[in-house]
C-alpha cells in the first residue's frame, strides 16, 4: 500500500519543518505499482514495486536548492533537508524568484477506486490470458501489459499549502500480431478495474490485426488523414512539451509566442488542459500545490494563453495556472490533461467522406524536427489503411511522416465526437478525438 | 548488504522459487544547471531499495521496495513468488537459463577526484563561466549547461552461490546555445547534445572538457547557422561525425541486434527487430568496412562493469564481423534461443527494475583513414555534425536524423555551413553503403545515458565508440 493522502501531508508537513532556511517546500510521492506484461502469447515479465520519496525545495532569500530521498528514517530525513540547503546558500540568487506560492483553495476529489484493491497479480494475469485468447484463437500472437498503479502526492510549504491526494490507474495496451503481416493495436486508461474488459480490448486489437496482413506500398506524399485518437495524443503531446508552457512562450520557442489572439488553427480545434473533468485522471494540484486551473490554450482555432507556474506567472504577469513540474524544473510549467474539444462527427463519417487518404491507428517514435513550427518526424505503426472512395480499402506498410503539427491542425476538417483517455503519464492524461485533415506529409516507407 | 540480499534469497526459497537474485543498488545523484546566466537549477538525490527476481513453477516473478526490513523483505520475496506463480498461467514452457557459474567479487570503476566531494562553487564555477561565454555572442539567445554525477553502489546474490559488490562514478557535462530567429531555434552543442558526454569517472573528466574554453566557439558556430544555407533535398554522399555515428549505431544496430527484441518480449512498446534467428552467421549486414562489437570491459565507458544484473561476466562479443552479422545481444534466458550461452547485456535501471537486454559498449571499430583525407577523398558530399533529432520505426529498418550542423564538401573540401541537415536510409541498405571509416586517432567513446526501454520504463546508460565515416547515394534533407 501507499502512504494514504493524509500520512503524505503529514510526511510533507515534516521536511518542511526540518529544513532550516527562510522558506521550505516538500513533494511527496509514494507509489505501489504492479505491470504485467504479455508477449507471444504468454506472460514474460510481471513485476511490482513499493517506494515512498521525499523532495525538498529550500529557499534562502533569491536562493534555491533541491535534494530528494526514499530513505525516510529521522537522520536520513534531516540529511536531505541539509543538503537543500547547503545547495540554496551556494546558488546564485535568481533575481526573478518570486518566492514560494501561498496557499490557494484546490479541490482534490477521491481518484483512488477500491476496485484496485482486488486487481492483484491473479487477476491481471487472468485478463492477460483473456487478451491473448482474442488473438490465439486467430491464429495470431499478442503483447501488451496490464498495469495497475496506485500514488499519492502531497505538498506542503512553509506559506501554509498542504494538499495531499491519491490516484489510481489501471492500462492496458494490446499489439495483435498477424503472421501474414501486419498488426493491430488497442489501449485502455481508467481509474477503476471494474470498467476494463480485457475480451474487447484483445478483440480490438486481434480485428485490426486481421485487417492488415499483405499490406503495400504506398508513394510519399501529401495525403488526407483520419487519425485515429491515439495518433491525436502523440501530436497533442508534442504540442504541450514545445509549445504550451510559458517558458517556451517566453523564450521565443513557441509556436504561441507572438500569436496570442492570432487565428493559429483550424476553427474546429479547441484546445484545453483540463485537470478537474471527471472523464480525466491525475492530480488537480500541481507539484507546487497549487490548484491546477482549466487553461484553454487554443479556442476555435485562436491561439490564447500558455500553461504558468508561479514563477513564470510572476516573471510574465500572467495568473498562476497552476501547471508546476517537481523543482527543479528545467522545461518550466507543463499541460498534463490536454483535450481537444469533442466535435459531432462519427469515425465512419470521416472516412466516408474522404476520397482518396491513409487511415492511422498511431505513431511510433516520433521526434521533433524544428521547435517552432513543431516539425515532428515520425513512422505510422499497427493499422495504417488505404481509404478509397469513402472506404477503408487496403493496408499499406508503415509510413514515414516529417509534417508540422501546428500546420496540420490548421488543416482540420472535422473532430470526432468520441474522445478516448490517452495515458501514460503519471499526473494526467490526454483527452483525444479522432480527427479528419486534409494534409499530412508522408515522406518514406519502411520495407 | 550481504545479509539483506541472502535474507531475499532465503524467503523466495522458502516460498516455492527454484531460482531467485536479488539486488541493492543505492544510488546518489547531483545535478545542476545553468540557463541564460541564471542557476536553472541544483538538485541531490538519493536512491536504496531491493529488487528480488525469481522463478516459480517455471514463470518469472519480480517485486521491489525501498524499505530495507527484515520483514518487509520477507513480504517482496513472498509477493515475487506470488507474482511467478499468476505469471505461470500463461506459461508455455518453463524458463530454462544458459549456464552460468557462481562469483564472489568486487568490482570498483575508476574515479580520479569523486565528484562528491567537489564543492558546489567550484562546479557551479565551470558551468557559469561557459554559459557567460555562450551569452557573449549577441545572436545566442538561450544558453543552456548542465553537469550530471551518479554514485552506484549495487549488492547482488543469487541463488547460484554468487555474490558480487559493485561499485562505480559517472560524469557528465554539456553546454548549448540556441540561436533564435527568423521562426528558427538553431542549437550548436558541445562536447555533444542532448545534455553532452558522459563517461565513468569523476570531476577530472568534467574539467578535461574544458567547456569554457569550447563556448565561445559554440556560440559562433550557432551565431553563422543563422544566416547558413538550407539542406538541399537530394541523394549524395555524406560524412557522419563519431557522435552522430554512435547515435546511428545506437539506433539502427544496436536496438535491432538485442535478442529479446528479435524473440518479440518488446514488441508492444519499443518494438521488434527486421532480424530473425536465421540471419545469424548468413545476413550481410553492412560492408566490409563495418564491424561491431559489444563490449563491456573499456575502462572509463558508461557501458562497462565487472558482472552484468544475471550476475554472467563481463565480455566483448562481435555482433557484426566485416560486414556479416555475427551476435546478438543476449541474455541467460534468451541466448539458448541461438544455442550459446549469455554474453552478459542483462543490466536493470535501479533496484525497483528488472534486467533487460540492453546495450554495453556497442562501438564500429575504427577503420584506417584520416578525416582530413576521407573529406580530400570525396567529390561532392555534406558533412553532417552533433544529432539533433532522431526517429527510427518498430522494426529498426527506416531511420531519419536530423543534426546541428553541416557543411557542404565540393572538390575535397568543405564548404558553406548547412543548418538543420537530416538524413533518412534503411538499415542494411545504409550499413552497406559504407566505404570508410576513419582511423583510431579519430575514435571515441560516446556516452549514451538516456536509453528508454522496457514497461515500466528503464533509462539505461550505454556507450558507443565511433569514428566519423562516410556512406554513399544517402537521402538527405527530408521535407526540407
Amino acid at each position: 500500500m501507499t502512504l494514504s493522502p493524509q500520512q503524505a501531508r503529514d510526511l510533507a508537513r515534516r521536511a518542511v519543518e526540518l529544513t532550516h532556511a527562510d522558506a521550505a517546500e516538500a513533494l511527496v510521492s509514494s507509489e505501489d505499482g504492479a505491470l504485467t506484461r504479455f508477449a507471444d502469447n504468454r506472460i514474460h515479465q510481471n513485476v511490482a514495486e513499493k517506494d515512498t520519496g521525499v523532495s525538498v525545495r529550500a529557499v534562502v532569500g533569491k536562493r534555491v536548492g533541491v535534494a530528494s530521498t526514499n530513505r525516510l528514517d529521522d537522520a536520513s530525513l534531516a540529511a536531505c533537508c541539509d543538503r537543500a540547503v547547503a545547495a540554496a546558500r551556494i546558488a546564485p540568487e535568481d533575481p526573478d524568484f518570486p518566492g514560494l506560492p501561498a496557499p490557494m483553495p484546490v479541490q482534490t476529489p477521491d481518484r483512488v477506486d477500491p476496485s484496485l484493491a482486488a486487481f492483484d497479480a491473479g487477476a491481471r494475469a487472468r485478463a492477460a490470458a483473456a487478451i491473448i485468447e482474442q488473438s490465439a484463437e486467430r491464429g495470431f500472437t499478442a503483447a501488451g501489459t496490464v498495469s495497475a498503479t496506485e500514488y499519492v502526492v502531497a505538498v506542503a510549504n512553509s506559506l501554509g499549502v498542504d494538499v495531499g491526494m491519491g490516484v489510481s490507474t489501471v492500462r492496458s495496451t494490446v499489439l495483435s500480431m498477424n503472421p501474414a503481416g501486419g498488426s493491430g493495436w488497442a489501449s485502455h486508461l481508467s481509474g477503476a478495474a471494474d470498467d476494463f474488459s480485457p475480451e474487447a480490448l484483445g478483440d480490438e486489437a486481434a480485428l485490426i490485426a486481421s485487417r492488415s496482413e499483405d499490406a503495400g506500398s504506398l508513394d510519399p506524399g501529401t495525403y488526407t488523414v483520419v487519425l485515429a485518437p491515439e495518433a491525436v495524443s502523440d501530436v497533442l503531446d508534442f504540442m504541450g512539451y514545445l509549445g504550451f508552457g510559458a517558458k517556451a512562450f517566453s523564450e521565443g520557442t513557441s509556436f504561441l509566442t507572438g500569436k496570442l489572439g492570432e487565428m493559429l488553427l483550424s476553427p474546429l480545434v479547441t484546445i484545453a488542459d483540463d485537470a478537474l473533468t471527471a472523464e480525466t485522471l491525475g492530480l488537480t494540484f500541481d507539484f507546487e500545490g497549487m490548484p491546477k486551473q482549466r487553461t484553454v490554450l487554443v479556442e476555435g482555432g485562436v491561439a490564447r494563453e500558455p500553461v504558468t507556474d508561479s514563477y513564470w506567472a510572476a516573471r510574465l504577469g500572467l495568473r498562476n495556472s497552476g501547471h508546476a513540474l517537481p523543482a527543479p524544473n528545467s522545461y518550466g510549467p507543463m499541460p498534463m490533461n490536454l483535450e481537444i474539444s469533442a466535435g459531432d462527427v462519427r469515425v465512419e463519417d470521416m472516412i466516408a467522406s474522404v476520397e482518396r487518404g491513409v487511415y492511422v491507428t498511431r505513431f511510433h517514435y516520433v521526434n521533433v524536427e524544428d521547435p517552432v513550427k513543431a516539425v515532428l518526424t515520425g513512422m505510422t505503426r499497427d493499422g495504417t489503411f488505404m481509404i478509397e472512395n469513402g472506404k477503408l480499402t487496403r493496408p499499406v506498410k508503415n509510413l514515414r511522416f516529417t509534417q508540422s503539427a501546428v500546420e496540420a491542425l490548421n488543416a482540420v476538417e472535422a473532430v470526432g465526437a468520441r474522445r478516448m483517455l490517452i495515458g501514460p503519464e503519471e499526473g494526467g492524461a490526454n483527452l483525444a478525438p479522432a480527427l479528419l485533415l486534409s494534409k499530412w506529409e508522408f515522406t518514406g516507407q519502411t520495407r | 548488504m550481504r545479509e539483506l540480499v541472502m535474507r531475499a534469497l532465503e524467503a523466495a526459497q522458502t516460498a516455492g522459487a527454484s531460482y531467485a537474485d536479488a539486488r541493492v543498488v543505492h544510488t546518489t545523484e547531483e545535478h545542476l544547471s545553468a540557463r541564460n546566466g541564471l542557476v536553472d537549477g541544483i538538485r541531490a538525490a538519493e536512491s536504496i531499495g531491493i529488487g528480488i527476481r525469481v522463478i516459480a513453477d517455471g514463470a518469472w516473478g519480480f517485486s521491489a521496495t525501498s524499505i530495507l526490513d527484515a520483514e518487509e523483505i520477507v513480504r517482496t520475496a513472498r509477493q515475487a513468488v506470488a507474482i511467478a506463480k499468476a505469471s505461470a498461467l500463461t506459461l508455455h514452457a518453463p524458463i530454462e537459463l544458459s549456464a552460468l557459474g557462481a562469483y564472489e567479487d568486487k568490482w570498483t570503476g575508476p574515479c580520479g577526484i569523486d565528484p562528491f566531494t567537489v564543492s558546489l562553487e567550484e562546479k557551479l564555477g565551470v558551468l557559469m563561466a561557459a554559459d557567460a561565454a555562450l551569452r557573449a555572442e549577441p545572436a545566442v539567445k538561450v544558453s543552456k549547461g548542465e553537469l550530471d554525477f551518479l554514485h552506484v553502489d549495487k549488492y547482488f546474490a543469487s541463488t547460484l552461490g554468487s555474490y558480487i559488490e559493485q561499485s562505480y562514478w559517472e560524469s557528465g557535462a554539456g553546454i548549448t546555445a540556441y540561436a533564435i530567429a527568423d521562426g528558427e531555434v538553431l542549437p550548436r552543442s558541445y562536447p555533444n547534445s542532448h545534455g553532452g558526454q558522459a563517461v565513468q569517472g569523476g570531476w577530472e573528466t568534467i574539467l578535461a572538457l574544458d567547456l569554457p574554453g569550447n563556448a565561445v566557439r559554440v556560440a559562433e558556430e550557432a551565431a553563422a547557422l543563422v544566416s547558413a544555407a538550407a539542406c538541399p533535398a537530394t541523394e549524395t554522399t555524406v560524412i557522419i561525425d563519431g557522435s552522430q555515428i554512435a547515435l546511428q549505431v545506437h539506433e539502427s544496430v544496436g536496438h535491432p541486434t538485442e535478442l529479446d527484441r528479435v524473440l518479440g518480449d518488446e514488441a508492444a512498446f519499443a518494438g521488434t527487430s527486421f532480424l530473425t534467428l536465421g540471419d545469424l552467421d548468413t545476413l550481410r549486414y553492412g560492408s566490409e568496412y563495418v564491424t561491431i562489437t559489444s563490449d563491456a570491459t573499456i575502462p572509463g565507458s558508461l557501458g562497462t562493469f565487472a558482472y552484468d544484473d544475471e550476475g554472467v561476466p563481463a565480455q566483448r562479443d562481435f555482433i557484426i564481423t566485416e560486414g556479416l552479422f555475427t551476435g546478438f545481444q543476449s541474455s541467460r534466458e534468451s541466448a539458448p534461443a541461438i544455442g550459446r550461452t549469455s554474453n552478459g547485456c542483462m543490466r536493470a535501471d535501479g533496484w525497483n527494475r528488472i534486467p533487460l537486454v540492453r546495450m554495453t559498449t556497442l562501438s564500429l571499430e575504427p577503420g584506417d583513414w584520416a578525416l582530413a583525407d576521407l573529406i580530400a577523398d570525396t567529390d561532392d558530399g555534406i558533412y553532417f555534425e552533433t544529432n539533433n533529432s532522431w526517429s527510427i520505426d518498430d522494426r529498426r529498418l527506416n531511420f531519419q536524423f536530423a543534426c546541428e550542423i553541416g557543411w557542404e564538401i565540393k572538390n575535397g573540401e568543405l564548404g558553406r555551413m548547412i543548418k538543420s541537415p537530416n538524413y533518412t536510409g534503411i538499415t542494411p541498405q545504409f550499413w552497406n553503403s559504407c566505404d570508410a571509416v576513419c582511423s583510431r586517432d579519430h575514435w571515441q567513446v560516446w556516452g549514451l545515458p538516456n536509453c528508454g526501454k522496457g514497461e515500466p520504463m528503464q533509462v539505461a546508460h550505454v556507450a558507443h565508440g565511433a569514428a566519423p565515416a562516410r556512406f554513399r547515394n544517402v537521402q538527405v534533407g527530408v521535407g526540407r
